[in-house]
């Protein structure tokens, strides 16, 4: 079936609804209004569903919970009608060896690998399925995966377990397989956020399955198409910000108007993510509609960001208000810096700062 | 003997090992091992006590909510903050009135209802309805396709599966429109909080942000979506599967002892308060002990933590420190779990007549049989209504039906119910107050105090406590008690098995290869 018939070729979606899905996608993926064809060609001849594994190690099930949010598509029209789901624990009928069975039938058939949840480097025994420990689960599947994407920020970086002391050694699954894996080479797309996105999540399957290679990465594993801009810098509080209109404690005048979240500890000038584009819950809201960004799609932002409450320094506030930016965070200022400066990197690698090439390293992998 | 073990059970939140001993075709002996650990309570040490609650949300993705409330509350009650503000209250209401709304369809149709519904025979179903016959459609599309599934290698042809295909085919349908109602409940959840899950607008001290009429008015509609959805397809489908399967009351009971901290403020923001009070139960009698998070003790001999970091201790004075991880029990062979055997540590509660610390059933059930002693009127009305569905006319069946399986899967939907009766005053209590220029929301905690609060306020699953103590800025010692120390308990150092493991026992299983009616049991919990 071809997107010139007049029917859509995802049923239950009307071909209107479904022009409009590929258009946003393409729009996310960076293919521009004349990739709307490429994708829709791509979604409508992929005869043969992508089949997908989700699987779930050190995590809170808090991804495929944001997964049931989706809402273009719906997890009923992506689950039974775009890929076929062989795997996940938290949906799946069978249990425990029949489950297994899935496991290993979907990587014979050939499948996408999406993993929630990190690795415990340190300590092994704090997790295990079905007997056996996720990194040899890693090790031995990864080769076996067409495409391996990490889904939220356990699986990308480690996230809260990671948290220091980090009690099992959580390490994101890239960086497990490079380091105690022995993979240097090894390609993992990270989806970050805490929970990862839905949409991040359908953008980056589609992209892969429209070029047939993996995207475009920044130096932590993360789309470029997805992760290229500031929270800060597509805010709706932004104008506050410019106006010297801050919120200075919580439930205050400013709070009630909704002014900018930066001196109550809004991560949102050093956070790279797509919040304010696709936000949450079937675009129902993010989180600075609520309250201050925590930085979540940034590699180890518990330890980085922390207290979580103390404003972001060296951020120059518009004069309007004569406020030093020093003055209220020195605590933070070196690790702050160096975050950014290797996000400054990152950019370089990827050729998005300079001219030239990316990287060997960070440049898209070939499709597996 | 038969030995069962199932790894990993599926449906649930986390990572769950059941091991059974079956005997002529009955449970007889049954070992949880969680087979996952992160070690929240080390990490949380040495943090600013106001961000204590983004931590603790992470803690379970499937109720965050409530794991941000209780965290916000043991914090600001260190900080000084003995209330908070009733704009801040009912906000925080509305919060969990959206988590218990989602969390409850989630459970009854995503993780459940494969264990009841039949969806390959749902194609032997005779129908003339375009959209069951689309769904039909779509399942075959699945199953002839011949790329693994959902639905590849279940036993469905196991003769628990007894629903007939017409029933399987409605209920499948009403699982797809379970993915939708849920969404809906978790879109208010966003407006209010920015996203579902890991919520922003908490605060120790209150929330952040006061909602705006529009917000408000955004909730009212989604919220009206879910209450729709729970009282005109859950509630039946509650009665059609309560009716279709009722030696669901017949196995499962437990350890008989019944546990609840209360949850749904009232204005006076005491626990006596809510409209689910606090209290225990022991030994089935039913009259109701007044119970405090404080006394909450436990025990690690059978968990992988050295055997003095637990025996009895306090919340505050035990720790996950002391890790003492030996091996998991033996998947293949007939060796049973022996020393050792689960990551979690196992709660226990003093029985007020013996002394002794008991194993305590925490969740819905718990929480509706504590309410329905003292008479609360709106438990006693659905009680009675499904009471009555399950008996013959004029002749109800007795309430010891509950005391089971099916009471678990009822007391869910029960209070799914009753959280859907109030999810709308909480809003509208919000406008009035709003309407009358109250748009406090927030209380500055003294963040440099030395002190110490706790907090019982139970999540969707049941009991879930925290405990927080703060010095020179920073948490010196943060503890929590969440529902699964209580039901997945493993056994305590005096060899009394948990709630999920008690209630696993005389559990009937007819085939040891499909083993069905554990899952069931073990659901029936919302693990």
């Amino acid at each position: 079936m071809t997107v010139t018939e007049r029917s859509s070729p995802v049923r239950g979606l009307s071909r209107r609804d479904f022009l409009k899905y590929c258009s946003a996608i393409a729009a996310a993926i960076g293919a521009g209004p004349l990739g709307v064809g490429k994708v829709a060609e791509a979604i409508a001849q992929a005869v043969e569903k992508p089949i997908v594994v989700w699987s779930d190690f050190q995590e809170c099930l808090g991804c495929t919970v944001a997964l049931l949010q989706a809402t273009a598509p719906t997890p009923a029209q992506l689950i039974l009608q775009q890929i076929s789901l062989a795997y996940s624990e938290a949906a799946m009928a069978p249990a425990g060896f029949d489950a297994e069975k899935s496991f290993d039938q979907a990587f014979q058939q050939g499948t996408y690998w999406v993993i929630e949840g990190s690795i415990p480097q340190k300590m092994p025994s704090s997790m295990y399925v079905g007997g056996k420990y996720a990194g040899d689960i890693v090790k031995e599947f990864y080769p076996k995966a067409k495409g391996v994407i990490a889904i939220g920020s356990c699986a990308c970086f480690g996230n809260v377990q990671a948290r220091e002391p980090n009690p099992t050694g959580a390490m994101g699954i890239r960086a497990w397989l490079r380091g105690p894996g022995g993979m240097p080479d090894a390609q993992v797309v990270n989806v970050a956020r805490c929970p990862g996105h839905p949409d991040d999540l359908v953008a980056t399957l589609v992209y892969i399955l429209v070029n047939g290679k993996l995207p475009e990465l920044d130096s932590q594993g993360r789309p470029v198409f997805l992760y290229g801009q500031t929270i800060h810098d597509t805010c709706e509080r932004r104008a506050h910000f410019e106006a010297g209109e801050f919120v200075e404690q919580f439930g205050d005048a400013g709070s009630l108007n909704r002014w900018c979240l930066y001196k109550v500890g809004c991560k949102g000038p050093v956070t790279y993510a797509p919040c304010a584009i696709n936000r949450w819950n079937g675009r129902t809201s993010w989180c600075i509609h609520s309250g201050p960004c925590t930085g979540c799609s940034e590699d180890n932002f518990w330890n980085k960001f922390s207290p979580l409450r103390s404003p972001v320094p060296n951020i120059p506030i518009p004069a309007i208000q004569g406020v030093s930016a020093e003055t209220i965070g020195v605590g933070l200022a070196a690790v702050t810096a160096a975050g950014l400066v290797v996000h400054l990197v990152g950019q370089v690698a990827t050729g998005r700062l300079f001219k030239g090439g990316p990287s060997s390293d960070e440049k898209g992998g070939e499709q597996r | 003997m038969t030995k069962v073990v199932i790894d990993p059970i599926t449906r649930i939140e986390g990572h769950l090992r059941i091991t059974c001993e079956v005997q002529n075709g009955k449970v007889v002996d049954a070992w949880n091992t969680t087979t996952l650990f992160r070690g929240f309570e080390i990490f949380m040490e040495g943090i600013d006590p106001r961000d204590t609650w983004h931590y603790a949300q992470r803690i379970c993705g499937v109720c965050p909510n409530p794991h941000a409330l209780n965290s916000a509350i043991a914090a600001e009650r260190a900080m000084g903050v003995g209330s908070v503000p009733d704009n801040a209250r009912l906000t925080r209401e509305m919060l969990q009135a959206c988590q218990l709304g989602y969390d409850s369809i989630l459970w009854f149709y995503i993780l459940n209802a494969f264990d009841y519904v039949n969806v390959p025979d749902v194609l032997n179903a005779k129908t003339t309805d375009p959209q069951l016959m689309a769904i039909q459609d779509q399942v075959k599309a699945i199953a002839t396709s011949g790329q693994v599934n959902l639905f590849s290698n279940h036993y469905w042809d196991h003769p628990g599966y007894k629903l007939p295909p017409e029933i399987n085919l409605t209920l499948t349908a009403h699982y797809l429109q379970a993915i939708e109602a849920q969404a809906a409940a978790n879109q208010a959840a966003a407006v209010l909080a920015g996203k579902f899950p890991m919520i922003m607008t908490m605060a120790a001290g209150g929330v952040v942000q006061l909602p705006n009429l529009s917000d408000v008015n955004y909730y009212l509609d989604r919220m009206g979506i879910v209450k729709e959805f729970t009282e005109q397809v859950m509630w039946p489908d509650l009665l059609a599967v309560a009716g279709a399967f009722p030696e669901l009351g017949t196995f499962g009971q437990g350890v008989g002892n019944y546990l609840t901290w209360g949850l749904m403020d009232a204005k006076s923001q005491k626990p006596e308060d809510r409209v689910f009070p606090p209290g225990g139960i022991f030994n089935g009698q039913l009259s109701v002990k007044p119970v405090d998070p404080a006394d909450a003790r436990l025990y690690t001999h059978y968990s992988y933590y050295d055997d003095a970091m637990g025996q009895g201790k306090k919340p505050f004075d035990v720790g996950q420190k002391e890790i003492q991880f030996t091996q998991y029990p033996p998947i293949e062979g007939d060796a049973l779990p022996s020393g050792k055997y689960d990551w979690t540590r196992a709660a226990r509660y003093p029985d007020p007549t013996s002394g002794k610390d008991v194993p305590m059933e925490v969740g819905p059930l718990s929480e509706v049989l504590v309410a329905y002693v003292q008479k609360q009127p709106e438990v006693v009305k659905y009680v009675d209504e499904v009471l009555a569905a399950l008996g013959t006319p004029g002749k109800p069946a007795p309430a010891t039906v509950l005391l089971s399986n099916l009471g678990r899967v009822a007391a869910r939907v029960i209070k799914a119910r009753i959280n859907m009766d109030h999810a709308a005053g909480w809003a509208n209590d919000l406008l009035a107050n709003i309407k009358a220029g109250d748009t406090e929301c927030f209380t500055p905690p003294d963040v440099n105090r030395t002190g110490e609060g706790i907090s019982g306020y139970d999540a969707p699953r049941g009991a879930l406590s925290h405990y927080c103590r703060i010095s020179g800025g920073k948490t010196t010692k943060y503890a929590a008690v969440p529902a699964s120390n209580w039901n997945l308990a493993p056994r305590d150092d005096s060899g009394q098995r948990g709630p999920v493991e008690a209630a696993l026992v005389g559990t009937p299983v007819v085939d040891p290869a499909k083993p069905l009616e554990i899952l069931r049991t073990v659901h029936t919990f919302d693990p």
